[in-house]
């Protein structure tokens, strides 16, 4: 990883220096990867069109600008929490954030969906889903159902449960791979270490879903409690910027309360 | 009010809306809230670019034409740093609220002739291109706007940055300037009477507080604070408002 990380805001000359190129002759060379952030003017110059930290890969070739909003821009295979706001006759229409432009999801792009059995989904019914089509001149397009196997790997339709508002950045280190190393997020661990059975679902847009499971003694049904103090934590961490150590704080004190 | 006040800013004050920012400098303090890219409305919507809305909101009372005036001026200057094209069919809102100003505006100002406000401008335009920083919103780059008038002194002319409303009544002319962080003159509005060679002048002194050559290099802090170029620098405070606001963002990093 690149160990220098400078402050960038719209329109500053990036130094080439910083610009990774493709040092190893071995391999093939790779093209340079532009991430979020930046934006390619013809011929060579490379410019942050948001204030941020530009981060540089060489090994991978790429480069982006890691910042902070709350307005989320869909992107094709980002995963996101959709909220059903009507039907049509082949489509859903779905939101992903307030005040935007509808996404589809059509009827069919469940697993095993067939025009007879495909999922009722009213109005308000949330659904994890994939973005298929991401494209400014158009409405996104989401799926349930990876295309290419026709399985649902997870997305599909959320029963129950309640859905907290994060941070995009937040969703995104929740979303890593290795949230606890590289995103510096534990909190979900340790609710769970604290013996709370729960789900969650992230949404790159800026949602998180938390269910409770029916828990050891075979108590159906969600519950409330948990999900309360799951979500809690979570926006906390959000938006009071906690550290691991905080989050430890947090968490002890929020399962203190409920107790 | 004397302009040797720094100027002071906070990103992310209204935690509902996309972007936010509040900034005060030579008695006026304004509160902008940006939310964007949304849903444009059927009437603004363009086929190839983002609609800006700017809604300029004074501090006491409900907003006439002089606010109309600037909402119009601060819309076009605005709508050439933000990436529209990036956004087609789409609006960008940015509402400004006037909280506090160096004038009375309690009193009721009944305008002889339709005048802009120009010490006003500055403040407006800069917490918009802070709230606009803050939502994420992507721009082609930075700007930055300074008021300056030209009081007459001594049967001498002064020039006079951020004026207050006293020197704005006496003064000749009064002009407001933005340049962009490429250096570009993104706005000029001029009132009053004055030669080429005085809009020359005020156009050389913004341009020194707008676009003060920022040293790049870790550990040259600014060298220049000695002698007073006649002003803030707006483009080393901007940097360092955001720089805050991003390490506090990436804290995890």
């Amino acid at each position: 990883m690149a160990t220098e990380r400078p402050l960038v805001l719209p329109g500053d000359v990036i130094p080439p220096s910083l610009i990774p190129t493709s040092a190893n002759p071995n391999k093939k060379q790779q093209p340079l990867r532009l991430g979020p952030g930046l934006r390619h003017i013809p011929p060579s110059d490379i410019v942050p069109t948001v204030a941020g930290q530009l981060i540089t890969v060489p090994h991978k070739n790429s480069m982006w600008v890691e910042y902070n909003s709350s307005r989320y821009t869909p992107t094709p295979s980002d995963l996101v929490i959709a909220t059903i706001s009507r039907s049509g006759p082949d489509f859903y229409y779905a939101s992903l954030s307030p005040y935007t432009a509808n996404a589809t999801l059509p009827h069919l792009s469940f697993e095993g969906a067939t025009k007879k059995t495909r999922p009722q989904l009213p109005p308000g019914s949330l659904v994890y889903a994939r973005v298929t089509l991401a494209n400014k001149h158009m409405d996104p397009e989401i799926e349930c159902v990876s295309s290419a196997t026709g399985k649902a790997d997870g997305l599909g339709p959320l029963k129950d449960g309640m859905v907290f508002d994060i941070s995009l950045g937040f969703a995104r280190r929740l979303l890593m791979a290795r949230s606890k190393e590289e995103g510096k997020v534990e909190v979900l661990e340790l609710l769970g270490e604290e013996g709370l059975a729960f789900e969650t679902a992230v949404g790159r847009n800026g949602k998180v879903w938390v269910s409770g499971a029916s828990d050891a003694k075979g108590n159906e049904g969600v519950n409330a409690k948990t999900v309360v103090v799951v979500g809690r934590a979570l926006q906390e961490t959000d938006t009071k910027r906690l550290g691991v150590e905080q989050q430890r704080k947090l968490v002890k004190k929020l399962v203190r309360e409920m107790r | 009010m004397t302009a040797s006040t720094l100027p002071e800013a906070a990103l992310g004050v209204l935690p509902r809306a996309d972007g936010s920012a509040k900034y005060s400098h030579a008695g006026y303090t304004v509160t902008a809230s940006v939310n964007g890219p949304i849903e444009a409305q059927r009437r603004d919507e363009h086929p190839y670019e983002a609609h800006v809305d700017v809604i300029v909101r004074p501090a006491a009372g409900v907003g006439g034409t002089r606010e109309r005036h600037l909402e119009s001026i601060l819309q076009s200057s605005l709508t050439q740093i933000i990436l529209v094209k990036n956004f087609p069919r789409s609006l960008i809102q940015v509402v400004l609220q006037v909280e506090d100003t160096p004038e009375n505006d309690y009193v009721n100002t009944k305008l002889v002739q339709a005048s802009l406000n120009f010490a006003i401008m500055p403040a407006l335009f800069q917490t918009s291109v802070l709230a606009l920083l803050s939502a994420g919103v992507p721009m082609r780059a930075t700007a930055a706007a300074t008021a300056v008038a030209v009081v007459p002194e001594d049967g001498a002319k002064k020039i006079v940055v951020d004026p207050s409303p006293r020197q704005i009544e006496i003064a000749q002319s009064v002009h407001v300037l933005a340049f962009t962080s490429q250096e570009e003159l993104l706005l000029a509005e001029s009132e009053g009477d004055f030669t080429v060679k005085e809009w020359d002048d005020v156009y050389e002194t913004a341009q020194k507080i707008c676009c003060r050559p920022a040293s790049t290099k870790e550990g040259m802090e600014m060298v220049l604070d000695e002698e007073d170029a006649g002003g803030p620098d707006m483009r080393h405070f901007l940097r360092s408002t955001l720089e805050s606001k991003v390490t506090a963002d990436l804290h995890w990093k």
